[in-house]
């Protein structure tokens, strides 16, 4: 999952930016200002955006609105400093999807930005179910059936991603965008190695392929096929 | 103190002197009637006096006396006479009298006085009157003398002064009713715009700051100068309320975002388990963000102690403002080795502005310090003081990057940083400029700032020159 945090108080970017890479594992990109903030989301790689209110150039609220003007429909948390229910509501309906006060707790910002990827995805369940295969998204463990799988950060976060999609190709393209910022060399070979790995993990020896590759168009998380037939 | 009516006390005035008015009127009415009523009241009496003396005749007797023969005269049954000859007798009298008690001779001829008789007042007048007696004889008559006293009541005349002036007092009182009631209905109607000013000054609070005075208030002569009064301390109190309320959301947030920065510095730092060299950097960057917080908060109460005393020590102090550039540069000399910069002074001698020393001082190292900030090595800051005229001109040159077009309208803005990622080396509050802007306006001087993106940066501050 991928973050474009807009923050022009760099210390506090690094610390929020820091914690999101550390905690939930997600990729974060910063913007300093409005401006940046706006060029960034153009990409339409993020599954959450974090916004501050008060910036240069660009303030959070109106690049909120550009946002949403141009049919942006990534999940927006504010970021303010400003008391008084009146610009809560405001910016609610202005389309911000959460907010939180300054000073805020980096616990509960993390937790809320995995709620709001969650919805994002149309979960509900932090606890992620295709069959047998459970991803917990809170403590951030995979099993299938009794079985724990260990995996590593990154094919935790390729299997999360495409369990919050399952049945859908998901091309390597888009495993790239929304797993890494925009500060890493983007291989799709790394992105290949990866699955090839989590696709063993997952599948122990006995088990029917989980994830399927499609040539030169993606990957697809197969789980569940075989209760259907 | 006790609230009162502005109507009910215009219109009690306005009843009193009405009163007052009502009053002497009656008073001189009755003066004025009785006066005119006794006139004619006199006149009548010696009217009636006479026609008695005309009844006088010849007794036709031998003692060749005068009787009065009253058949010939019609008089009121209620008055009184006595007729007197020259030798005290008397001679007729009417019914219901019986003569003056008291001689009367000392009393003057054609005299009036008062008479209390059976509860009557009478008025009586006397008259001496010749009476020819036999005309026809040789010689032309006897003349005799003779003394009528006649007296009519006066009841009659009083019953008409005081009727006349009864008609009056009722006619002034019931005028005095209607005045009042159609006073009090006018002045209501007239006080209605300043009932209108009131509700809508009422209507003005820290949340709605809207006063228009309707057009009925504007138009009224004697309230346009208060509706206006009012409205430019509104505007007045309200543009520097919106300005403190701002100062305060702005600095609320500075302070909540430093908090912000300390917090999630220590928090990332504990959310797990880390190597030593690890604390000790997390510790090291939460120092110094605490330290930034410091200097905010150092800043802010600068620049509201700045703005906190206006006037209050203005165009009493005279400072040097070549000695205090000179100051605030060798202070800065150590730093400015350290970056390999020039510091530059020039000026004329000794330039007297009135500015208080310290905030001179404050004024000069935020511009100087400002300016060695956003300078690159190896450079010059030049300090430039010039008499110009009335004013004394302070001149600080940076060869630094510049300020971007955009950015340099907000410049004196509080809290704004042109380059956010600027700030973070030079370490800005975004207040250096505003105290300076706020010291510049508290000493009637002005400031500008002109800047090209790649050549560099002046601040051009004006203060009054201290003519002594």
């Amino acid at each position: 999952m991928r973050v474009l945090l807009v923050e022009d108080e760099i210390r506090l970017a690094e610390n929020i930016a820091s914690a999101l890479r550390e905690g939930p594992g997600l990729a974060v990109d910063c913007a300093e200002d409005g401006e940046m903030g706006l060029d960034l989301a153009g990409n339409l790689c993020y599954d959450l955006i974090i916004l501050d209110l008060m910036l240069p150039k660009i303030d959070g609220l109106s690049l909120l609105r550009l946002l949403r003007g141009r049919g942006d429909r990534t999940a927006v948390l504010i970021l303010t400093a400003k008391g008084g229910h009146s610009s809560i509501v405001e910016l609610l309906n202005a389309g911000a999807d959460d907010y939180l006060s300054k000073p805020f707790d980096l616990g509960e910002l993390i937790a809320r930005a995995k709620a709001l990827i969650r919805r994002g995805k149309g979960n509900a369940d932090p606890t992620l179910r295709i069959s047998d295969v459970v991803v917990n998204t809170v403590e951030q463990t995979v099993s299938r059936g009794e079985e724990c799988i260990e995996l590593s950060p990154t094919e935790y976060r390729i299997l999360e991603y495409l369990m919050h999609r399952p049945r859908v190709v998901v091309s390597k393209r888009e495993l790239l965008e929304h797993l890494y910022d925009y500060n890493w060399e983007h291989h799709s070979n790394v992105i290949e190695a990866h699955v090839s790995n989590l696709r063993k993990k997952l599948d122990g020896t006995s088990r029917q392929p989980s994830i399927e590759t499609l040539r030169g168009r993606g990957y697809r998380l197969l789980v569940g096929r075989e209760e259907s037939q | 103190m006790k609230s009162y009516s502005l109507t009910r006390r215009l219109v009690i005035t306005v009843l009193l002197v009405q009163l007052v008015s009502a009053v002497s009127i009656a008073g001189s009415a009755v003066a004025y009637e009785r006066h005119t009523h006794f006139r004619s009241f006199d006149i009548m009496l010696r009217g009636r006096a006479d026609s008695l003396l005309g009844a006088v005749q010849d007794a036709e007797d031998a003692a060749d006396n005068v009787m009065l023969d009253g058949t010939e005269v019609s008089l009121p049954t209620e008055d009184i006479y006595e007729v007197v000859d020259e030798n005290k007798r008397l001679l007729g009298q009417s019914g219901n009298w019986t003569g003056l008690d008291a001689p009367h001779s000392s009393l003057k001829d054609g005299s009036f006085f008062k008479l209390r008789l059976s509860g009557k007042h009478y008025r009586v007048l006397k008259i001496a009157g010749l009476r020819m007696v036999d005309p026809g004889d040789k010689g032309g008559g006897i003349p005799r003398r003779v003394t009528v006293i006649y007296g009519s009541p006066t009841e009659s005349v009083w019953r008409a002064v005081w009727g006349t002036v009864a008609f009056y007092a009722m006619t002034s009182l019931a005028l005095l009713a209607i005045s009042g009631l159609l006073m009090f209905w006018l002045l209501n109607q007239g006080l209605a715009p300043l009932r209108e000013l009131a509700a809508e000054a009422a209507g003005v609070s820290v949340h709605s700051w809207n006063f228009v005075p309707s057009e009925k208030v504007r138009m009224t002569k004697e309230l346009a100068p208060l509706a206006g009064a009012l409205a430019a301390v509104l505007h007045g109190l309200e543009r520097s309320f919106m300005q403190q309320r701002q100062f305060v959301s702005d600095a609320a947030h500075e302070l909540k975002t430093s908090v912000a920065v300390v917090k999630s510095s220590l928090q990332l730092l504990s959310m797990k388990r880390r190597t030593v060299r690890e604390y000790e950097a997390g510790l090291e960057r939460a120092y110094l963000d605490c330290e930034r917080m410091e200097q905010i908060v150092a800043r802010m109460l600068t620049l509201a102690r700045v703005e906190s005393d206006l006037e209050s020590n203005v165009g009493l102090s005279t400072t040097d403002m070549t000695h205090s550039v000179e100051l605030v540069m060798e202070q800065f000399e150590t730093m400015a080795n350290v970056k390999s910069l020039q510091l530059i002074v020039s000026s004329p001698g000794e330039v007297a502005v009135k500015v208080a020393p310290e905030e001179l001082r404050l004024l000069c190292s935020n511009l100087i310090l400002n300016a060695m900030q956003h300078s690159p090595s190896g450079s010059a800051v030049r300090a430039v003081v010039r008499r110009n005229g009335l004013t004394a001109e302070l001149c600080v040159e940076d060869r630094g990057a510049g300020i971007s077009p955009e950015a340099l309208p907000h410049i004196f803005d509080r809290f704004y940083r042109g380059d956010p990622s600027r700030s973070r080396d030079t370490g800005g509050t975004g207040l250096g400029l505003a105290i300076c802007k706020a010291i510049v306006s508290k000493f009637e001087g002005d400031i500008q700032i002109a800047s090209t993106v790649n050549v560099g940066t002046t601040v051009t501050v004006h203060f009054p020159l201290d003519a002594a």
